[in-house]
């Protein structure tokens, strides 16, 4: 935490964006089909709402303290204990993540790429990416993903864009679906992708100008729900409601319908693939970086390397804990709605804990 | 901090020499160029190897036995670049066969009898034989969905009589049949004989509650040709009927997809010839009503064509309202030909047009209170009704000026 | 945190120190005294052995005892001869007169009588010692405790030629060579101010390199230059034999194969780094320099990319980038769509592959990494060849070898294209020391492909880019200006904007003095070509001088109309 304040108000737009988008992209319109049938779009809509709260509350808190992150002032506002329990269970929470989404990368590896090689490689291999890239300062890490983010919304808009040629505009109406029975735990599903931007709270410290922060991770988080929704869109728009509830990954499938005008390339679906890996990587990376510097701060350390390869074991184990891919998915919608509570209800508490303490201290 | 490293490093590279898990050599695989499934013959049915499952202590599904005919390329006798002359009489395709009580059964049949591991990356037509395609293609669809090998463009296709001779045929334009079935499909769909329709569109409209599915149906016209003879129409995973190779134009006419590439044949009102009209773009749109507590649709279209063939000189194109008489008059016949195949279609049960997603879409509550699956919806189909308005207009006649 | 430290004891030894380098002459007590004799024996004592080594008596003036001590193998005769014994050995004019004292003697031989340009009195024995293994000629004169050094330094050295390893099509062609005098009068050349500076310092112990930094006052940043300063005072090892040895001891990652620091032998390319701000670091001896910072452009930017047309420029560094890129993930992609993903190709083409590999023995991973290797031997063999055997064996010689494998059905021919391919785009980077690094890298995308196909391929990529982005030259981030993102220096990256366009020095380097084109020049490009030879404008005015005479000219005019 002792470094200069490089980060740009953009890079850190840039760390969000990417940030956001990544393994979820996958599962993401099954997810909102299942919820409300054709009013996938409005679920996901509706879903970055809690993601906008959460992302507000964090940045308006790290505004407010600016040379410390979350771990350290949550002690300050709400005492020492209750501070480091809440920093405690967001590491847990985040570790669990990582080891979500890495085992989630490796199942879909496994069954869509490398069929004979072993999970256990696959998450390896990437967890072994995020790990080795974890140890740079913060400012390396924005530059990480600010070289990674073309990368991942280029082909993804330019997939979405031609799949639109076998779209289907019935498809999408109704607007609110035929259906909706599960709208409301659709829309927590989805926030609970936009989780991991509680990176922010890790780089305003280090920010150049952290009164641009709550401007930067605002438009980075719409650049990335607009992105989603485009992808929920075509989807449903190409498949039908019907036909994307019954696929496991189904933007992977729209990239394999779609071909490039004059059938230039047929099988997008490993360039897809290829471009999916970049993106999961910068999730996995803010992930793992952000236990690393949760643990490393909660412990009072001032260099957060030893850990990254000290905490590899612990979450690849988590990863392999779970035996299928169904049960795969129902733990991380379960993780992904708990985690809701730790990434917005934790920081409103702690917000309105500090507005009341100024106000006192005001008056 | 270098012996740790050190350490970590040796033990994660001994994961790696585990070996390449997922290499398989190109050559090493048996490529899958077109498959074809037909319902087994009595004598196949008895000789059946217990690869899957053994006699006694299985219970086989309810379905008859399939026989799947695959076609394989060889290695190197599909050369790239001119033909070195002579090279015809080497046959570039291997066909073989095997039976099975489902379609994975039958799949691992084959896999005994090929010693390359099949690899289906490549496989571009599938076709099914009617027999097949009328007791229900549910599960076959869904093994090919399963299995993430199989692109989504394949083209799924049923043929009259038994599928297993298109596997044979050997056309002079192309060195492999399956691809000349391919080119088949795919130039028709460029020339806008037929609409784009492969497997990923096929699993598409048969997902959709509102709609019905369908495939080309294809003929085998003496030894060497494959015709497309129309449109196989399914309720549910069941098909239940061809239309004829017109009739895919008056499908392409409702639905208003481009571009548009049938002729047909029109007989002048008071002259014993005729001309010929050919389609070039389409254009339909439709409106849904709910009317007496049914549904009823509106489909206008408009179709631009030019005219091909004026098989008589008796009368001239420059003749004042002469185009104007025949336009009508095209309009007339198509309504009736549109309305007639709409009647067909609902008869058997079978909304490929897509109407009822109409009803889900636009009318929500309607078809949430009534309908909401689609069986119901092939129910309901039988009795709506469609109120076409085609507007046929001449735009061209070629280069001849009358 | 004593946990951590005890645990952090318990796994981990302490490293060890690196030993001294070098190794120390044993001191020296002896100095220039007065006493000639005495002087004179220990000089002979320590450089007496040497046969080249000449000790000339003789008598300054004709009257003071007086020795001249010299390399022979290191001086010119001629020099000797004519510059200094004979004005040295001739009598004084005023010789009648009072003898001269020899306090004075200092005084007038420097300045009265020697006709020498470069002449210093020194009075420490080592430096004169130094100054005699350089092939500095040493005068010692009884009396006087000092020894006179005159620079008589005269080696052969090669001309000035073509640089060998960096041509370009327009451009100077001239190259550094070895001694680091001609260097810096190439260098002067081209900038001709009082700005430039050049400061230089002795590195290595036994082979006391000189080394200059040169720099452009005003314009480099002053800590810049003083951190290149200081990081060469850290050097202490026997033998600087080149500026390479330098380069790895200024490098700020020691073990990253991308070269942090850029060596060139044009001195065109020096003048331009140091324009832009950058300081540039040249070794006695070696031919190459030295530029610090340098950052990724060094990839695929030449210098002869400004001296020609923006467009063409752009396009050019452009197809240089394409082939950069193409031959580090070419292989490993034939490796991993052949192996792992063939249904990524057209049909018609996977099964012609597929017969094209169907003798082959080998996996298509071991084919290209045992061509692979031998394209990188036979590299380094052609370095070493004769220049007679070397032109004959040259990479199309490899290539018709590769015919030959393929018709043995050793290889696959699309391999052999694949790997030709790569080859012939490996030699379009322009430094040579990224291009090394990329051949490395070429190595281990491979054999990741053939572990995990595509998926090994984008996590190598992965890798790289990390380790890139996370390099940093003396600060400045490895992959300025595209991370992070400077507008004003993209001008200049992957395209070559118009030269009144690039008007700031570069941000990465910090510059004091940012601006390099002027006002005026910027506004006048803005104007109007003066279209002075338009034909419509041109009066059609008849020349009545020159060589044409009446006689010449015919009605009607010389084709005006």
């Amino acid at each position: 935490m002792e470094h200069p304040r490089q980060v740009t108000a953009i890079g850190a737009a840039m760390v969000i964006t990417s940030t956001i988008i990544g393994v979820g992209v996958l599962p993401l319109p099954r997810f909102a089909s299942e919820a409300a049938d054709a009013g996938g779009p409005l679920v996901t809509l509706a879903g970055t709402v809690p993601a906008f709260v959460g992302l507000w509350l964090i940045t308006a808190l790290g505004q407010r303290f600016p040379e410390k992150s979350i771990f350290l002032y949550s002690e300050d506002i709400i005492g020492k204990w209750p501070g480091r329990l809440g920093s405690a269970l967001l590491i847990l929470f985040f570790a669990a993540l990582s080891a979500l989404t890495a085992r989630e990368f490796g199942e879909v590896v496994v069954t869509a790429v490398l069929k004979k090689t072993p999970l256990e490689v696959t998450v390896i291999v990437m967890l072994l990416l995020a790990a080795i890239s974890s140890r740079n300062d913060v400012v390396t890490f924005s530059y990480l993903h600010q070289f990674y983010l073309p990368f991942i919304l280029a082909p993804g808009l330019l997939i979405a864009v031609y799949s639109l040629k076998n779209a289907e505009p019935l498809y999408l109406l109704p607007i609110w679906g035929n259906e909706p029975k599960a709208f409301g735990e659709g829309m927590l599903t989805i926030a609970s992708l936009f989780q991991v931007s509680f990176i922010m709270s890790l780089l305003i410290p280090s920010m150049s100008r952290p009164w641009k922060a709550m401007r930067a991770g605002l438009s980075g988080m719409a650049i990335a729900a607009g992105f989603y929704l485009l992808i929920v869109i075509a989807t449903i728009a190409v498949f039908g409601p019907e036909e994307t509830k019954k696929t496991l990954w189904p933007t992977l499938e729209l990239a394999r319908m779609t071909s490039l005008p004059a059938n230039v390339l047929e099988r997008l679906d490993a360039i897809f693939l290829i471009i999916w890996v970049t993106a999961v990587f910068t999730t996995l990376l803010s992930s793992y970086y952000l236990t690393i510097h949760a643990i490393s701060n909660l412990l009072r350390l001032r260099d957060h390397k030893m850990f990254t390869f000290f905490l590899l074991p612990f979450v690849f184990m988590l990863s392999m804990c779970i035996p299928n891919v169904l049960d795969l998915y129902a733990i991380i919608r379960l993780v992904g709605k708990t985690g809701l509570i730790l990434t917005v209800i934790y920081p409103l508490l702690l917000f309105t804990t500090a507005w009341i303490r100024k106000r006192r201290e005001a008056s | 901090m270098n012996r740790l490293k050190l350490g970590f490093g040796l033990c994660l590279i001994s994961i790696f020499l585990g070996g390449c898990w997922d290499r398989l050599e190109i050559e090493d695989r048996a490529v899958v160029l077109g498959i074809s499934i037909d319902e087994a013959d009595e004598q196949d049915a008895e000789a059946e190897s217990n690869i899957s499952h053994k006699n006694d202590s299985f219970v086989p599904p309810k379905i008859d036995k399939m026989r799947i005919t695959a076609q394989i390329a060889v290695p190197g006798r599909i050369p790239l670049g001119p033909e070195k002359g002579g090279g015809t009489d080497q046959i570039p395709v291997w066909v073989v066969q095997a039976t099975g009580h489902t379609i994975d059964d039958a799949m691992m049949n084959l896999q005994q009898q090929i010693s390359d591991q099949l690899f289906f990356g490549h496989l571009r037509v599938i076709v099914l034989s009617e027999a097949v395609a009328k007791k229900g293609i549910e599960s076959i669809s869904s093994y090919f969905r399963r299995n993430s090998e199989v692109r989504r463009l394949t083209w799924m296709m049923v043929s009259e009589g038994k599928a297993e001779h298109t596997m044979n045929v050997a056309p002079p334009l192309e060195r492999v049949p399956a691809l000349y079935l391919l080119a088949t499909l795919d130039h028709a769909v460029q020339m806008g004989k037929f609409p784009n329709d492969f497997l990923g569109i096929y699993w598409i409209t048969s997902s959709s509650k509102g709609r019905d599915p369908y495939l080309p149906y294809i003929r085998i016209r003496g030894k060497e040709n494959i015709e497309i003879a129309g449109l196989a129409y399914f309720s549910g995973d069941k098909m239940v009927g061809v239309t004829s190779p017109l009739e895919i134009g008056f499908f392409m006419a409702i639905k208003g997809m481009n571009p548009g590439g049938y002729s047909a044949f029109v007989r002048v009102p008071g002259i014993e010839r005729s001309i010929m009209f050919r389609t070039t773009h389409r254009k339909s749109s439709t409106q849904l009503t709910i009317q007496n507590g049914k549904p009823h649709f509106k489909v206008r279209l408009s179709l631009e064509g030019n005219l091909e063939e004026k098989s008589t000189e008796t009368f001239s194109l420059t003749e004042p309202g002469i185009l104007d008489q025949i336009e009508q008059y095209l309009s007339r016949e198509a309504k009736k030909s549109y309305t007639s195949l709409i009647a067909t279609t609902q008869r058997k049960g079978s909304d490929i047009f897509g109407f009822g997603e109409y009803v889900r879409a636009k009318a929500p509550a309607y078809w949430n209170r009534h309908i909401k699956t689609s069986e119901a919806w092939h129910e309901m189909y039988k009795e709506i009704t469609v109120d076409i308005e085609p507007i046929l207009k001449i735009r061209r006649v070629g280069m001849k000026s009358s | 945190m004593t946990l951590w430290q005890r645990i952090q004891q318990f796994f981990l030894k302490p490293s060890k120190r690196p030993k001294q380098a070098g190794a120390s002459e044993p001191s020296r007590a002896p100095s220039i005294s007065g006493d000639l004799r005495q002087t004179a024996s220990a000089i002979s004592d320590l450089l007496g052995d040497n046969d080249d080594f000449v000790s000339r008596r003789f008598h300054l003036f004709g009257a003071y005892p007086a020795n001249l001590f010299y390399f022979s193998s290191l001086v010119d005769a001629d020099t000797i001869h004519r510059e200094i014994l004979k004005p040295l050995m001739a009598p004084l004019p005023r010789a009648d007169s009072a003898p001269v004292r020899v306090s004075h003697l200092k005084e007038m031989l420097l300045r009265d009588q020697l006709y020498f340009s470069e002449g210093e009195w020194v009075t420490d024995f080592s430096t004169m010692i130094e100054a005699l293994m350089k092939g500095y000629s040493a005068i010692l004169v009884h009396g006087i405790d000092a020894a006179l050094l005159l620079k008589t330094r005269n080696i052969d050295q090669r001309a000035i030629d073509q640089p060998k390893t960096e041509q370009v099509i327009r451009g100077p062609r001239e190259a550094f060579n070895e001694r680091l005098d001609t260097n810096l009068a190439l260098l002067r050349y081209r900038l001709p101010t009082e700005k430039l500076k050049v400061k230089t310092m002795k590195l290595g112990r036994l082979t006391k390199t000189k080394v200059a930094v040169c720099y452009l006052e005003g314009v480099t940043n002053p800590s810049l230059v003083q951190e290149v300063m200081r990081r060469l005072s850290k050097i202490d090892i026997d033998g600087v034999l080149d500026s390479g040895y330098l380069e790895q001891f200024l490098s700020d990652n020691r073990w990253t194969p991308f070269p942090l620091l850029q060596s060139t032998e044009r001195p065109d390319k020096i003048a331009a780094a140091l324009l832009e701000g950058r300081v540039a670091i040249f070794s006695d001896g070696s031919p190459f320099a030295l530029i610090a910072p340098v950052l990724f452009s060094v990839f695929y930017q030449v210098v002869s990319d400004y001296i020609e047309k923006s467009v063409v420029s752009s396009f050019i560094r452009l197809s240089r980038f394409i082939a950069l890129v193409f031959s580090l993930i070419f292989p490993s992609l034939y490796v991993s769509i052949i192996s792992f993903n063939p249904e990524l190709i057209p049909t018609e083409f996977a099964v012609a592959v597929a017969g094209g590999r169907a003798g082959v023995p080998f996996p298509a991973v071991i084919e290209v990494l045992v061509m692979e290797i031998a394209m990188e031997v036979l590299r380094e063999a052609t370095i070493r060849m004769p220049q007679q055997v070397g032109g004959a064996l040259s990479i199309v010689g490899v290539l018709v070898v590769g015919e030959a494998a393929v018709e043995a059905g050793f290889a696959s021919p699309i391999t052999v294209v694949v790997i030709a391919l790569t080859t012939i785009g490996s030699f379009a980077t322009p430094a040579y020391d990224a291009a090394l690094a990329l051949r490395i890298l070429r190595f281990s995308l491979v054999i990741l492909a053939g572990i995990f196909g595509l998926y090994g391929v984008m996590a190598g990529l992965i890798l790289i880019a990390n380790h890139m982005l996370s390099l940093k030259s003396f600060g400045a981030p490895y992959f300025s200006p595209v991370i992070p993102w400077s507008a004003k220096g993209a001008k200049d990256s992957l395209f070559r904007g118009q030269l009144w366009k690039l008007n700031k020095r570069p941000e990465s380097y910090r510059t004091l003095n940012t601006t390099k084109v002027g006002k005026e020049t910027r506004n006048l490009v803005r104007q109007e070509p003066h279209n002075i030879l338009d034909p419509v404008s041109y009066e059609g005015r008849r020349n009545n001088d020159g060589t044409s005479s009446p006689g010449d000219r015919h009605r009607g005019g010389d084709g005006d109309h």
